[in-house]
């Protein structure tokens, strides 16, 4: 019986598993044993030759191969970091006042903040452009009415990458608010009403019982915020090219420069190997704080 | 006769002429360039003509930001399926030739290039001796600046020295008004990297050498110690001089509105600036490089553009495309003895290669803005053709946007600049 069972367990399985076996676990193995090859794009995998540890050596190494790939490393961590921490408490705040029924418009206010997400990437990207321009930029002009100087934007290498995060904020940040509201429906009414009876006030409902009842919406919402900030690439194609002095060159659009422009298939395969071990770390070290949190 | 049997005799008609008409479209080709639409419409129009000759070929066009020009070539040029023709930059051909993405050209069609396009241009078309494409324009970097002004800071001429240069830069700068006196570039390779060179060349100096990069020379020392000046003493704004993947953006803006005094450029930017500047385009002039104190003359830096075909292509589809692009280049397809490429790249302000198509512009050659781009034409060195040009030029950009930023000194730029590109070189030479 049990093995009847399997049998066809097996049986039903397979299509799935040959189609993720096929698209995702075999690109990515094949991505892990290029990246100890030298190998140009423009040839058959055939013509590539081992080089053991060669091309994870050049992108660690001191020359501009090894440079650029610590630069647009560190330009992703900063970029990340910065999104998530932006996006995950402006979520939670977004849903809140849209959660709450007594805030009038409250779906207006839901509608204008999703709306966002579902503006195609290109059309942000010409609109910001457009708002960052350093002298006729509406966002200078504004600044200048407050008496405020004009601000370089994405034109200073202090200043691009952090402009790209704001972006990126302003487009991803209603769809994390409709994953907080989602969470805030979950968690009981009944919770909220004896805190009122004992005397709690808004401020103390929200700490004792809306965020430690979030966490698990919190722990999704920030892992897919990691995935999608660590995936940036139009904004960057789009709008600054990487620079200026390197400052917005991210990873996928450097690997894309290696990898595609220049041909180098070995290192640039290196550097999706290293991209995704950082992603692996980040993650699970992330579910590792928040387990960590639950059993205490 | 009854509408049933004109019915019938339709409908036999026309299963007669269908294989007619299948045959008469049999070979599909494309055209992958960077030009803006209005250029892609004139290019349509002379592939028309071309089909109207030759109804068995159809030929599309299709284009891509000149950011994303090489990336769509590498990654679709490797199949059949991919773009037929490509538009590419005499830098990227030899790796391109290496990885065997472009087709060498037919015996006729090297022969009919070698003698009509001058040596140097045929040259930068070719790798080891082996035509790979019709070359069609010619790019050259020369001093732009806007007489306006030019005559409201006192400044009679432009300058001919970098000691004349600093000070006009110096006088041109007007913090107050947001005006700059000489733009530099950013965010572009080519952009950043091309008027450097040009600045080195009139200083007697190199890029690269007998195929070795040359930027540790006393010449390519005192071309960073420009560009530190300009920056230090605030003429040049680096904040100014962002480019975007279009090749426009605040850089052009900011000559286009007269916030910029200089600025070193290319021929093929006026129409971008026809079109910011309408009538004031006026006021732009165009000088040759100012000669730095190594020099001996202005010089500045050329480069080429020519159209290759996909080696991977099917046999008919390449036969087709060297047809049609002998005759877009040939002086049949233009007006009056020009070749219809040639006019193309005149609406934009670009100067054809092929040297009977000089002498049929030779009238619009000699406009204010582009005569002073022609008479600096045979002073000009070639861009460094060389495996990994593309990454020199990268590496090169980002250690001279460094400089502009102020995140190294000229020394250290200079040594950084040397050292990749001795390293990239190298290990594109392997």
């Amino acid at each position: 019986m049990a093995k009847a069972f399997r049998a066809s367990a097996g049986i039903l399985l397979a299509p799935a598993v040959t189609l993720i076996g096929v698209f995702v676990v075999v690109p990515m193995l094949l991505t892990i044993w290029l990246s100890f090859q030298d190998w140009s794009t423009q040839t058959p995998f055939s013509d590539a030759s081992f080089t053991g540890l060669g091309n994870f050596r050049e992108i660690f190494g001191p020359t501009s191969v090894g440079r650029d790939f610590k630069t647009a490393l560190l330009n992703t961590a900063i970029y990340t970091a910065l999104s998530v921490v932006l996006i995950l408490p402006l979520s939670v705040v977004f849903g809140l006042m849209v959660y709450q029924r007594e805030v009038a418009g409250g779906t207006a206010l839901r509608t204008v903040l999703f709306s966002t997400y579902m503006v195609p990437m290109i059309a942000v990207a010409l609109v910001w452009s457009k708002l960052y321009a350093p002298s006729e930029g509406p966002l200078n002009q504004l600044l200048g009415l407050i008496g405020i100087g004009p601000q370089p934007w994405l034109s200073s290498p202090r200043s691009a990458l952090v402009s790209i995060v704001f972006l990126n904020v302003w487009q991803q940040v209603g769809y994390f608010t409709v994953l907080a509201i989602a969470g805030l429906t979950q968690i009981p009414g009944s919770l909220y009403e004896a805190a009122t009876l004992d005397g709690a006030n808004g401020r103390e409902q929200f700490r004792f019982i809306s965020l430690p009842l979030l966490r698990r919406t919190l722990l999704f919402s920030a892992v897919i915020a990691i995935i999608n900030a660590v995936q940036v690439f139009e904004p960057v194609a789009l709008i600054t090219q990487g620079g200026p002095v390197g400052s917005t060159n991210v990873l996928t659009y450097h690997i894309r420069r290696v990898g595609i422009e220049r041909a180098q298939g070995g290192l640039g395969s290196a550097m999706a190997v290293m991209l995704m071990l950082s992603l692996i770390v980040s993650v699970s070290a992330l579910f590792a704080f928040v387990n960590r949190k639950d059993s205490e | 006769m009854s509408l049933a049997w004109i019915s019938k005799l339709a409908l036999a008609a026309g299963l007669v002429a269908l294989p007619a008409t299948g045959w008469a479209q049999s070979v599909n080709i494309s055209y992958l360039t960077h030009w803006s639409p209005d250029t892609v419409a004139l290019l349509e129009t002379a592939a028309k003509d071309f089909s109207k000759e030759h109804p068995d070929v159809a030929i599309s066009v299709r284009a891509v930001p000149f950011g994303d020009l090489l990336t769509t070539l590498r990654s679709q040029g490797g199949s059949s399926d991919g773009p037929t023709i490509g538009g590419i930059y005499d830098l990227w051909l030899p790796e391109l030739a290496r990885d065997k993405l472009v087709a060498p050209a037919p015996d006729a069609v090297a022969a009919e290039v070698k003698s009509a396009w001058p040596a140097g241009v045929v040259s930068a078309a070719s790798v080891g001796g082996t035509l790979y494409g019709i070359p069609n324009e010619i790019d050259v970097y020369a001093l732009n600046y806007n007489k306006e002004l030019f005559k409201e800071a006192g400044i009679a001429a432009p300058p001919k020295t970098w000691a004349e240069f600093k000070d006009a830069a110096a006088k041109l700068t007007n913090k107050d008004k947001g005006q700059q006196g000489f733009g530099m570039i950013n965010s572009w390779a080519a952009g950043v990297v091309h008027p450097f060179a040009s600045l080195l060349v009139s200083n007697g100096g190199n890029l690269v050498k007998d195929g070795k990069p040359a930027l540790d020379s006393p010449q390519a020392g005192e071309t960073f110690a420009l560009y530190e000046d300009l920056i230090k003493s605030g003429a040049s704004n680096p904040a100014m001089a962002t480019a975007d993947a279009n090749t426009t953006g605040p850089f052009l803006d900011n000559f286009v509105s007269g916030k910029t005094g200089m600025i070193i450029m290319a021929n093929w930017w006026e129409s971008a600036l026809k079109t910011g500047m309408g009538d004031k385009f006026a006021n732009v002039a165009t000088a040759p490089i100012p000669v730095g104190p190594s020099g001996d003359k202005p010089h500045s830096i050329s480069y080429s553009w020519m159209t290759v075909v996909n080696a991977k292509a099917g046999e008919a589809e390449q036969k087709a495309a060297w047809e049609f692009l002998a005759w877009l280049n040939s002086p049949k397809s233009g007006k009056s003895g020009a070749s219809a490429m040639s006019d193309i790249l005149m609406s934009m302000g670009i100067l054809p290669s092929r040297s009977s198509d000089i002498e049929a512009h030779k009238d619009k050659l000699s406009s204010e803005f582009l005569s002073g781009y022609v008479s600096v034409l045979a002073d000009a060195r070639p861009f460094p053709v060389v495996p990994g040009g593309q990454e020199f030029s990268e590496s090169l950009q980002q250690t001279l946007e460094a400089l502009q930023y102020g995140q190294v000194s000229a020394k250290d730029a200079q040594a950084n600049a040397q050292a990749d590109a001795t390293s990239i070189l190298e290990r594109a030479a392997k």
